[in-house]
């Protein structure tokens, strides 16, 4: 590595990071995760207003969890007076939180400003969280949460041949992984995987990790903390299963298109820069965004400034051509 | 790890409202944020559309409180919040606040915070509004000063509103702050004297009172000795009167080795002795200095003779008293350039 100066932040990102460092997992360990639970942030969200003023129907629906595991809830979010009729596109979202914290409400707002715009079901998946559910209990869970959707797409307005996975920071990797094992079990065909900032890599050793150790929003040290709370001891050893870490799948070809971008400013940066490279490099495709000077989950914290606006309308955008709406 | 904390939302006038919007504007300045943030700034925090208009630079900025720019031809209400950018100004920055009355405490700092950081904004990237830049000495200082590094010292020149490939010179008024005096084709756009700085036409230094050293003509970057060399050109000015004759305007580029002089001789230090010579003539009659003057700055002594206004032989009375006061001749050309020497010296050697 030539160089550890990181990258500067976008200067209203900034200032947001200036605002928000003390409620944000910089460096954060083990001891800190019941602390963020309670934190201010899950706080806020329970006061989201879901139906985006009236626009959704909004349900929590308990489904079958994995076989011999509990239940797991799904937020289903259906457009009240849907703009055409027929079947809608559903986009199966799994919320972010490294693995360690957050439910099924976190992050979900921009699916459903989505949605609104495109005329979609939105539908954000419970799932059980480390590290007193390790590897594989919040991939299982996702992942039968998303078997429910395929099969009963049809009861909540869905199209189960236009589900689109998404997902943001943890859930992005995990929406990675769904991606992995529809392929691998001949699961349900999902029409795209929309990786936002997503986690990717349990080894954590990229120049980008390195760079931004200390800084912005979950450094290497936080970045290590989620990792060791789903693998254990496996963390950065020979045998991580792809379906916890995608990053470590040997094959990526035949899985949907797909959609990442990245900050350049944080940790994942060049973990999703190569997850992409090596997505055209199997003969997939991929749209890869990387936001100058944005720290992790930056259009989420700041959804005004002008990079997340463009960070926004990108999502919209890609969606839109991909459901050729 | 997205949105575990608050965000930057709308902020609740509680206590800790204020702190909060403080520490955000202070660190968008700090990253050397542009207009559109600070107003998006203003207008997310007060969660209403803000608003900036500053004709004098033809800046419009209006920002919705979700962040989106999106400009208005209606003029703002009267009875919004506003602010000034400088103290005494014409408000700039308006809250949409409906419904008008007493601000808000948060509104009120929002406001204040915004105000002070876009003036600074449009201070560094737009130059100075007119009338202010000859209020400011001290960009005209950095500009002039020698020590100062290029970079700083072309900052100084845009925010003065001066062309990077502008030629100018430097004026030094006796007493006063140094001038500039941009010259060029005034159809070149760039190159002719621009609005807000105080310039005088171009060649001319009509307008200016009293003794003015005038510096050479240079480029931006060569200000600094252009400076110099007007403060060196001040010490031969004179008053023009009967007590101090000579130019009352002096250019550096006419001294030529003239100039080397002014080095030789420190300001209220002890003259020298021909000086001290023409002092004590000088004390003799009050036509003294004046009449040597003519004598060594025209081509004839009946051209002096006419310049001070006496017959011809009168002249030549006055200057044989002169001769034996001084104790050298005046009217050979030897002693007509110790005399112009001396006259020189005189200059230098004041206070």
């Amino acid at each position: 590595m030539s160089t550890m100066v990181p990258p500067p932040f976008d200067p209203e990102l900034a200032a947001v990071l200036e605002v928000i460092k003390d409620v944000l997992p910089r460096e954060f360990t083990m001891d800190d995760i019941p602390a963020l639970r309670q934190g201010p942030g899950i706080e806020l969200l329970a006061q989201l207003d879901l139906t985006m003023g009236g626009t959704f129907e909004v349900e929590d629906r308990p489904v079958p969890g994995p076989e011999g595991a509990p239940e797991i809830s799904l937020l289903i979010c259906r457009p009240k007076e849907p703009v055409r009729p027929g079947p809608l596109p559903v986009l199966y979202h799994v919320h972010g939180g490294g693995m360690v914290v957050g439910n099924n409400r976190v992050g979900v707002d921009a699916p459903l400003a989505w949605a609104r715009e495109l005329g979609a079901v939105v539908v954000s998946v419970e799932y059980r969280l480390a590290p007193e559910h390790p590897h594989p209990a919040p991939v299982d869970d996702v992942w039968a949460g998303l078997l429910w959707t395929a099969e009963n797409a049809k009861e909540i307005g869905g199209d189960p041949d236009r589900i689109v996975l998404t997902g943001a920071s943890a859930g992005g990797g995990l929406a990675a992984a769904l991606a992995l094992l529809a392929r691998d079990r001949g699961g349900p065909r999902p029409l795209g995987q929309m990786l936002l900032c997503p986690m990717l890599d349990d080894r954590n050793d990229t120049p980008s990790a390195h760079q931004m150790a200390g800084l912005g929003v979950w450094d290497r040290t936080a970045n290590e903390t989620g990792w060791t709370a789903l693998l254990g001891e496996q963390r950065g050893r020979a045998d991580v299963s792809p379906y916890a870490a995608p990053a470590r799948a040997e094959d990526l070809s035949g899985l949907p298109p797909a959609f990442l971008d990245v900050g350049s400013a944080e940790t994942f940066r060049d973990e999703v820069v190569a997850y992409a490279s090596r997505l055209w490099q199997a003969g997939g495709e991929a749209e890869l965004h990387v936001w100058p000077g944005g720290f992790h989950g930056f259009d989420g914290f700041a959804p005004q400034a002008a990079l997340s606006q463009d960070c926004r309308a990108a999502h919209v955008r890609w969606l839109r051509r991909l459901l050729g709406e | 790890m997205k949105e575990l904390a608050g965000r930057l939302t709308a902020v609740d006038p509680d206590a800790g409202a204020a702190v909060r919007v403080i520490a955000y504007f202070d660190a968008l300045a700090e990253s050397r944020a542009g207009l559109e943030a600070l107003v998006r700034a203003a207008a997310v925090l007060a969660g209403c559309p803000a608003r900036l208009l500053d004709d004098e630079r033809r800046v419009r900025v209006r920002v919705e409180p979700d962040g989106r720019r999106l400009d208005s031809p209606l003029p703002p209400e009267p009875c919004w919040p506003s602010a000034a950018l400088v103290p005494g100004g014409v408000p700039a920055l308006w809250l949409e606040r409906p419904g008008g009355g007493e601000p808000s405490v948060v509104d009120a700092v929002i406001l204040e915070r915004a105000a002070g950081a876009l003036r600074l904004v449009l201070d560094r990237t737009r130059g100075r509004a007119p009338l202010s830049p000859a209020d400011d000495p001290a960009l005209v200082e950095t500009l002039l000063d020698a020590t100062a590094d290029e970079q700083a010292r072309l900052h100084a020149a845009r925010r003065l509103g001066l062309a990077v490939d502008a030629r100018a010179r430097v004026l030094a008024p006796l007493g006063g702050r140094p001038r500039l005096l941009v010259v060029g084709d005034p159809g070149t756009p760039g190159a002719g004297p621009h609005r807000g700085v105080p310039v005088a036409a171009v060649d001319g230094i009509e307008g200016i009172e009293g003794r003015v050293g005038v510096g050479p003509v240079v480029s931006v970057s060569d200000l600094p000795r252009s400076w110099a060399a007007a403060r060196v050109a001040l010490r031969f000015t004179a008053e023009g009167t009967a007590r101090d004759p000579g130019e009352r305007v002096v250019r550096a580029e006419d001294l030529g080795g003239l100039a080397l002089l002014a080095e030789s001789v420190v300001p209220g230090g002890d003259p020298p002795p021909d000086v001290r010579e023409l002092e004590k003539a000088a004390a003799d009659a009050p036509w003294m200095l004046a009449t040597l003057h003519a004598v060594a700055s025209t081509a004839s002594l009946r051209a002096a003779a006419t310049e001070v206004n006496v017959h011809h032989s009168t002249l030549q009375d006055r200057l044989t008293h002169a001769e034996s006061l001084l104790g050298w001749p005046v009217r050979d050309p030897h002693g007509r350039l110790r005399l112009q020497l001396a006259l020189t010296l005189r200059r230098l050697a004041r206070g």
